[in-house]
């Protein structure tokens, strides 16, 4: 993992104390509302329906189990004992008082966490792949570059007040568990015929109003000019993006009004004239940062664990677990682990500060001291030898983490929805919840297989509705709670938008609905066909006449 | 209002020219970009320092036939959100190779004190009740991670070039 020196804990610290200041203002009057609301959001401090919340980033989804654990103090001593893991690595606390925030941000400052640019229309959070370093799939390890682009984009003095919110997203491996062709841009490493490493650059992705998959702009840049091309990217939209109208001022728009060709070209044509600039990095620094990111020394051990597939055989739902929530490592005899926090009945991406704390413990005994947070909002154990799965098993399913449902049906993206957020039109988190209850059957679930369900409680989608294989969408019908059903996205390598099947449906009937479409699924599958497929196969009719019984 | 210098730069006080307004005696003047287009003789023959004015949705191309004529320009934020002057002083710097003084005039807020001195802006205008906070803000951070149009160097740079130095030390004076 990537650790601070002198520079990078100066920075945030300086931070903190300037919050503080800007927070002891706004108490004591000097700074009304208005005035702060800006300042606040530059530190991810949102004022929700019932409270601040405050959006604590996890760069890249990677924590060490010692921050795992000051999440968890930090819900304990200054929150309602929670935490929400969010579809962008992040970690958010609903119910911090605005006093204690400088109070959380100096504690998190201890461990190397910060929420800076976590909102505000600037550089977001970087997202990757869950699994990175650890995948078998892996052609590099997106996470240096990850760091790379976090430090390049802190307080990047000409992209702090972008036309609107920048998200970018990588990954390293073939198969996309980071969306990122949904992203403003989109990384995916690859290696040239020469066998050096660069990335595929997409640009222009985004879900909310206006969904658009995003357009590979450069087949292939070298690694070397990573920020520089990145630079040239983000002029060309600061200077072009619209700022009339918020909804359409994402880079996903201007793509679309100029063309991918041509903005291609005007990136391509800034990016000659600043290339080797000093942005670019010295290789020493590119380096240095790789370093912190060297492969764990693990022991390449037999896959073959008679114990753990004794375990199995007399335990079910261990089995399950382990044929859905542990995944094939890079080094044998190891695998990555998903903690299911989609428990059935419960919040999804909620834990617990106990929970928080079980897992940092676990972590430290079995996974090198790492987890890391999913956009699909479980989280990860990612070195575990295979030997210690019976044990980390049984303490997670003691802790309501045991759950084996990881990629199925009710492993269920929500936003937080109007349970919590101010923007929000419907609840999501009951919803999600109706549904896991419904189909609370881990023999049923896998029969189904897998099955990617994603609820949004408003038309920004930061549930993923539009990439969901089925997506819900919360809408506002005549005041009432209404959902849409959307069929057929997703988020992966192969990217398309989901398609609205009919009319909405009340809470009820929206869980009914989704039986519906899922019995559709398991009468027309063939052999072996994933619930996508087969509706990629027959389209939506069929699912549309068993749901709305039209003819 | 109240000028805060960010870079140090010798700046002196200057006609601000509305409508149709002519230099007369003033020796110093500023007056929109389109005017000083138009009438480019009435002012740069007149005149011993010409400023433009521009807001932040100026092409920063539309200023590179004068900018070797022009003394300052002055980038008029119509809203501290609106993030194009970043980037106008930024090519103003890095593709006009204009030297003068950059001043930002209009709603921006203490928190981009540095954000205006790091794009290249030397100065910017403030209501006379910000001026401690943007003082305090000039102050707060000490290391970066970008090289800047200001000639600092990149953290990703300084750390490999001077590795015993401490952050502290780096602090220039603002």
């Amino acid at each position: 993992m990537y650790a601070y020196d002198d520079y990078d804990h100066a920075l945030v610290n300086a931070r903190v104390a300037e919050f503080r200041d800007q927070v002891n203002r706004r108490l004591s009057g000097e700074l009304t509302e208005e005035e702060f609301r800006p300042l606040r959001l530059m530190n991810g401090v949102y004022l929700q329906l019932h409270a601040y919340m405050l959006r604590v980033a996890v760069p890249y989804g990677t924590l060490s189990a010692d921050q795992l654990r000051k999440l968890a103090h930090i819900a304990r001593k200054y929150d309602k004992g929670y935490g929400h893991f969010t579809t962008r690595q992040n970690i958010q606390f609903n119910w911090p008082k605005l006093v204690d925030v400088p109070d959380i941000l100096d504690e998190l400052a201890d461990v190397e966490m910060h929420a800076i640019q976590t909102s505000g229309n600037c550089i977001r959070n970087v997202t990757t792949d869950q699994f990175a370093g650890a995948a078998a799939d892996e052609v590099a390890d997106p996470r240096p570059y990850a760091e790379l682009i976090r430090q390049w984009s802190t307080f990047h003095p000409e992209f702090t007040f972008l036309p609107r919110k920048f998200k970018i997203a990588i990954t390293g491996a073939g198969a996309d568990r980071a969306a990122v062709k949904w992203h403003d841009i989109g990384l995916v490493l690859k290696k040239n015929d020469a066998g050096e490493i660069g990335f595929a650059v997409i640009v222009g992705g985004g879900m909310g109003r206006t969904p658009v998959i995003g357009k590979t702009i450069r087949d292939f840049l070298p690694e070397a000019d990573l920020l520089s091309y990145l630079e040239a990217i983000l002029r060309v939209y600061n200077e072009q993006g619209r700022r009339d109208n918020k909804y359409k001022a994402r880079i996903k728009i201007l793509v679309d009004a100029l063309g991918a060709e041509e903005y291609a070209r005007l990136t391509e044509e800034e990016w000659q004239a600043i290339r080797h600039h000093p942005v670019d990095v010295p290789a020493e620094e590119v380096a240095r940062i790789h370093a912190f990111f060297k492969a764990p020394p693990l022991p390449v051990l037999s896959d073959d664990v008679p114990t753990v597939d004794a375990f199995a055989e007399k335990n079910f739902l261990f089995a399950a677990w382990l044929k859905n929530n542990v995944s094939a490592h890079k080094v044998p005899g190891h695998v990555n682990i998903t903690i299911s926090l989609k428990p059935h009945g419960g919040i999804p991406g909620d834990a617990s500060h106990s929970q928080m704390d079980l897992v940092a413990a676990l972590a430290d005994r079995y996974s090198q001291g790492e987890v890391r947070v999913s956009h699909e909002q479980n989280l990860i154990l990612p070195h575990v030898a295979k030997k210690d799965l019976p044990a980390i098993w049984a303490d997670l399913d003691e802790a309501g983490l045991g759950t084996a449902n990881a990629g199925l049906l009710t492993d269920v993206i929500a936003c937080p929805g109007l349970d919590y957020c101010a923007l929000a039109n419907a609840r999501s988190i009951p919803l999600a919840q109706s549904i896991s209850a419904r189909f609370d059957d881990i023999k049923r679930l896998m029969d189904i297989g897998p099955l990617k369900i994603k609820i949004s409680g408003c038309i920004n989608s930061c549930g993923h509705h539009h990439a969901g294989h089925i997506g819900i969408l919360g809408v506002d019908r005549k005041g009432e709670e209404s959902y849409q059903l959307l069929l057929g996205g997703s988020g992966a390598e192969d990217a398309s938008k989901a398609a609205i099947l009919g009319p909405g449906f009340d809470e009820a009937g929206i869980v009914d609905a989704v039986e519906k479409v899922v019995a559709v699924y398991l009468g027309e599958r063939e052999d072996g066909e994933e619930f996508l497929s087969t509706y990629r196969r027959l389209g939506p009719d069929i699912f549309k006449e068993a749901v709305y019984g039209t003819h | 209002m109240v000028l805060i210098n960010l870079t140090g730069i010798t700046t002196e006080a200057w006609t601000h020219l509305e409508d149709d307004m002519m230099p007369g005696a003033d020796t110093r003047v500023a007056a929109p970009l389109a005017r000083l287009t138009e009438e480019a003789e009435g002012f740069f023959a007149a005149v011993e320092a010409v400023g433009a004015v521009v807001s932040t949705d100026a092409d920063y191309r539309s200023l590179a036939p004068l900018a070797n004529k022009l003394s300052f320009v002055v980038i008029d934020f119509p809203a501290f959100g609106d993030g194009r002057g970043f980037s106008l002083a930024v090519r103003l710097r890095k593709d006009l190779g204009f030297t003068g003084e950059i001043r930002a005039t209009g709603p921006v807020i203490p928190d981009q004190a540095i954000h205006l001195m790091r794009s290249g802006f030397d100065t910017v205008e403030v209501e006379d009740k910000r001026e401690a906070a943007f003082k305090a803000a000039l102050k707060r951070y000490s290391v970066f991670y970008q090289s800047d149009y200001t000639g600092r160097t990149a953290l990703t740079h300084a750390r490999h070039a001077v590795q015993e130095r401490r952050p502290e030390q780096q602090r220039k004076a603002s």
